[in-house]
């Protein structure tokens, strides 16, 4: 009995940081030092917790949570990036300090339900661990200290997710009305056999609606922009980062399921993928807010994972683990400097940047890499990820989706050039001050632009976790 | 079963639909998350059906399920609405319209 336990310990060590956080916030005086240093700390714990559970198997409630190394390696993903939002939450200007342990209780319960998320193989534990981390999220946004703007993003958040919640759960009700079971398992063994039935394409179209708003794919991107301005930096640090990887992870989970025998699946995929890739990089030139720049760029980057899902393949899948991670750094570092250049907490236009190359070098130095690696330049992570995902789609033949998928490519490589001419060829209106960057900033930064290079170089360890974990799924 | 399953998740379908334009069409945030409710609703609708095609009490729990969250969503989306309802005084979804592209 013991031994089933051990399998949930990364979630029973959540569960118990939201415990911790749930008291501290029931404390009368706020203490945002206390509560960075318990956050700080436990998060990294947590981190620790997840890499010693990396290798654990098996199966627990009656098969419906499958603990693999697909779910470890998310998990490990999840609890890393947790952990270097709580990093950037030294100044928590945005938000205020009465409500700093709710924010952190908020953030691990999301954490939480995204660990429970990427396990679970049965519809209704699904559901539930997405709605907990979608709730969790609607909280978050409009904690915000400020004007007005937090508000309407947390409507919308809420108005828009709770519809494409709403939808999922409709398609839900096909695929199991179809398949007459909610463990994925038996469905994978029913769906193939009747996929060309108009009810079980819907319902699984319908199903993936519910994931494609947590990733902002083309047709419900819509809150993505919005959430990004609105929201206090630290949480769309979480929100760009965490929650886009547990979509991709479920994603696949349930992409998987049709066992690469629809061709309707694969079109619509196609189609989406494409027209967020297009939709995001064209909106993005236009971009003044470096939050909503970033968004956008999220939108794409969220059709060029989708090329690595829709092949279908170990190492499509691969491709697609690697991308996710690369994301999580890369992303994580942007939000870094946006975090440190804006630390009253405001929302940062890319004129802001200006002069900051003076101002703080190795910031400048940092995002550079970071939106370099987003384009897709080498020697960074985000060119062998693009690479891989690329690759996977021409072994299946999908010439021409890679070819705009390039195209796309090039287009955004012209906004990011932006940032990074803002960065270091602008000079500010008036001269400001150098920006004081702490000694752990500066270890954090060195860290990640590390990772960042050190795995684009030599990426074979990572690929190798990646393709063990995606042949779980097959 | 005495209504055939087709009719159920037609039945179905339609509250969906009416729900979605409960949820896209009305002027207001409460009736916007009534719409969103009664799309819950149609969908519980054809987890019974199922359930009861195929003798599987799975759908019925799927259904208390869906009850508890949309009770949690209620009240989160319903405190969200009182917030912004204090901090703007208006419930009409064009007041929330300032970020745009």
């Amino acid at each position: 009995m013991m031994n089933v336990w051990t399998l949930f310990i990364p979630e029973l060590y959540c569960l118990l940081m939201a415990v911790v956080f749930f008291g501290l916030a029931m404390s009368a005086r706020p203490n945002p030092r206390r509560d960075y240093f318990a956050a700080l700390f436990m998060a990294g714990v947590g981190v620790v917790v997840a890499l010693a559970c990396v290798r654990l198997e098996g199966t627990l409630f009656f098969e419906a949570y499958r603990v693999d190394l697909f779910s470890q390696v998310f998990k490990v993903m999840l609890a890393m990036g947790f952990f270097l939002v709580v990093c950037l939450c030294t100044e928590l200007n945005g938000i205020e300090e009465r409500h700093h342990p709710e924010f952190y209780l908020f953030l691990t319960t999301c954490t939480l339900a995204m660990m429970m998320l990427v396990s679970s193989v049965e519809l209704l534990t699904i559901y539930v661990a997405l709605e907990l981390s979608s709730y969790s999220l609607y909280i978050l946004v409009p904690l915000r200290r400020g004007h007005g703007v937090d508000v309407e993003a947390g409507i919308k958040y809420l108005m828009v997710g709770a519809c494409a919640s709403a939808v999922m759960l409709f398609g839900l009700s096909y695929v199991f009305g179809v398949t007459h079971t909610t463990y994925l398992v038996e469905i994978i063994h029913v769906l193939p056999g009747v996929i060309g039935t108009p009810a079980a394409i819907v319902g699984l179209l319908l199903v993936l609606c519910g994931f494609f708003f947590k990733l902002a794919v083309f047709p419900f991107h819509f809150w993505a922009p919005d959430v990004y301005q609105g929201a206090a930096n630290q949480v769309t640090a979480y929100i760009a980062t965490a929650s886009k990887v547990a979509a991709v992870a479920i994603i696949m989970r349930v992409v998987a399921l049709s066992g690469g025998s629809s061709k309707y699946l694969v079109d619509m995929l196609v189609t989406l993928s494409i027209a967020s890739m297009t939709l995001g990089n064209l909106v993005a030139i236009v971009q003044k807010d470096m939050k909503r720049l970033l968004a956008y760029s999220s939108i794409s980057h969220a059709g060029y994972v989708l090329i690595g899902i829709l092949s279908m393949s170990a190492t499509g899948y691969a491709s697609a683990i690697f991308y996710a991670l690369a994301y999580l750094v890369m992303n994580l570092c942007c939000f870094l400097v946006v975090v440190k250049v804006s630390h009253d907490g405001s929302d940062l236009k890319i004129a802001q940047l200006a002069g900051l190359h003076r101002r703080a070098p190795l910031l400048a130095m940092a995002l550079m890499l970071a939106v370099f690696g987003l384009a897709g330049i080498p020697p960074t992570i985000g060119f062998t990820g693009k690479f891989l995902v690329f690759a996977a789609a021409m072994e299946k033949g999908y010439v021409a989706l890679v070819i705009i998928a390039m195209i796309n490519a090039t287009i955004s490589l012209y906004y990011y050039i932006l940032v990074v001419k803002a960065a270091y060829l602008m000079e500010p209106d008036e001269e400001l001050p150098r920006l004081p960057v702490s000694i752990p900033t500066k270890v954090l930064t060195v860290a990640l632009v590390t990772a960042m290079v050190v795995f684009g170089v030599a990426p074979s360890y990572l690929l190798e976790v990646a393709r063990a974990a995606a042949r779980m799924l097959m | 079963m005495i209504v055939p399953y087709s009719h159920i998740l037609m039945f179905a379908g339609i509250l969906f639909a009416m729900g979605i334009f409960c949820a896209v069409a009305r002027r207001n945030l409460i009736m916007m998350l009534i719409g969103v409710e009664i799309m819950l609703n149609a969908a519980g609708l054809a987890f019974v059906a199922a359930a009861l095609r195929w003798q599987q009490l799975e759908g019925q729990v799927f259904v208390l399920f869906i009850f508890a969250i949309a009770a949690a969503e209620v009240s989160v989306g319903l405190a969200l609405i009182v917030y912004a309802y204090r901090r703007t005084g208006s419930l009409d979804p064009e007041t929330y319209n300032i970020l745009r592209w």
